[in-house]
């Protein structure tokens, strides 16, 4: 449950640390779970970085502490809130990520972020 | 038909398809919970070793039947058979196993013993040889 204010992991080397949710998009949206995109301000950054602190950035959810409810029943849960920056396209800004990601990325079409993952689960 | 179950992480009960709540790990590492009272209790830190409804507990203090474990003597044992292989007959195989070491042994070095001689024979032989055509050049 992504809405505005939260605070949220970067889970890429794009060189943000921390982002906070200022809008999430798509239509009268009020929470943003795995999979949507929202506009977010960059909180903490590292110094010498593409991205710096207070830089307005797309980004997309890919862990939330909420979870998700598979198919099978299955609830899928992380420890942290996390996102992934994205340009106007989509396509993710870094060229590294970090942690797990759940497969349901790949139904919304952020198959990069898919290939790039370390763990899809 | 066979239905896939799980084992809870915490409590260790069986979970059938449709239940199970997991919880990823930032390192990837999945726990698998049956219900929210073993994920809360997991999240608060308790040791499933110290509750006793737990298939953990019940095992360390061996409440159940052991079936698992006679299950496991019988497939770890596995008998090892002694068949005739190429040139050597079982009768042979047999005979070799029985002997003692103490006689396989007296074989060995009596071998040894017979093989140094006919090597020192060889020798002097080949050196009266060398001797006499030396000899004879002369």
């Amino acid at each position: 449950m992504i809405q505005a204010q939260s605070f949220l992991k970067v889970a890429d080397n794009t060189g943000a640390r921390k982002i906070m949710c200022i809008r999430v998009l798509g239509g009268r949206k009020k929470y943003a779970n795995v999979g949507d995109v929202f506009i977010g301000v960059v909180k903490d950054a590292a110094p010498n970085m593409p991205v710096k602190k207070s830089d307005v950035v797309r980004a997309v959810v890919v862990r939330t502490r909420k979870g998700l409810q598979r198919e099978n029943g299955i609830t899928l849960r992380f420890e942290e809130n996390a996102a992934v920056i994205v340009n106007a396209e989509d396509q993710p800004r870094g060229t590294r990520l970090f942690g797990p990601i759940a497969r349901e990325l790949r139904d919304r079409n952020f198959t990069k972020i898919i290939s790039l993952a370390p763990e899809v689960l | 038909m066979v239905i896939k179950t799980e084992t809870c992480r915490f409590s260790g009960l069986r979970i059938y398809p449709g239940r199970a709540v997991k919880f990823v790990r930032t390192d990837t590492q999945i726990f698998t919970f049956l219900k929210s009272k073993c994920r809360t209790l997991f999240n608060q830190r308790k040791k499933p070793a110290k509750l006793a409804w737990t298939s953990l507990y019940r095992k360390q203090h061996k409440k159940d039947l052991t079936t698992e474990v006679t299950k496991r003597k019988k497939r770890g044992g596995k008998a090892t058979l002694s068949r005739a292989i190429a040139g050597a007959s079982l009768e042979v195989i047999q005979k070799k196993r029985a002997e003692k070491p103490e006689v396989r042994q007296a074989a060995r070095d009596s071998a040894l013993r017979e093989v140094k001689e006919r090597m020192k024979k060889d020798k002097a032989s080949k050196k009266a040889a060398a001797k006499a055509s030396y000899k004879g050049k002369r």
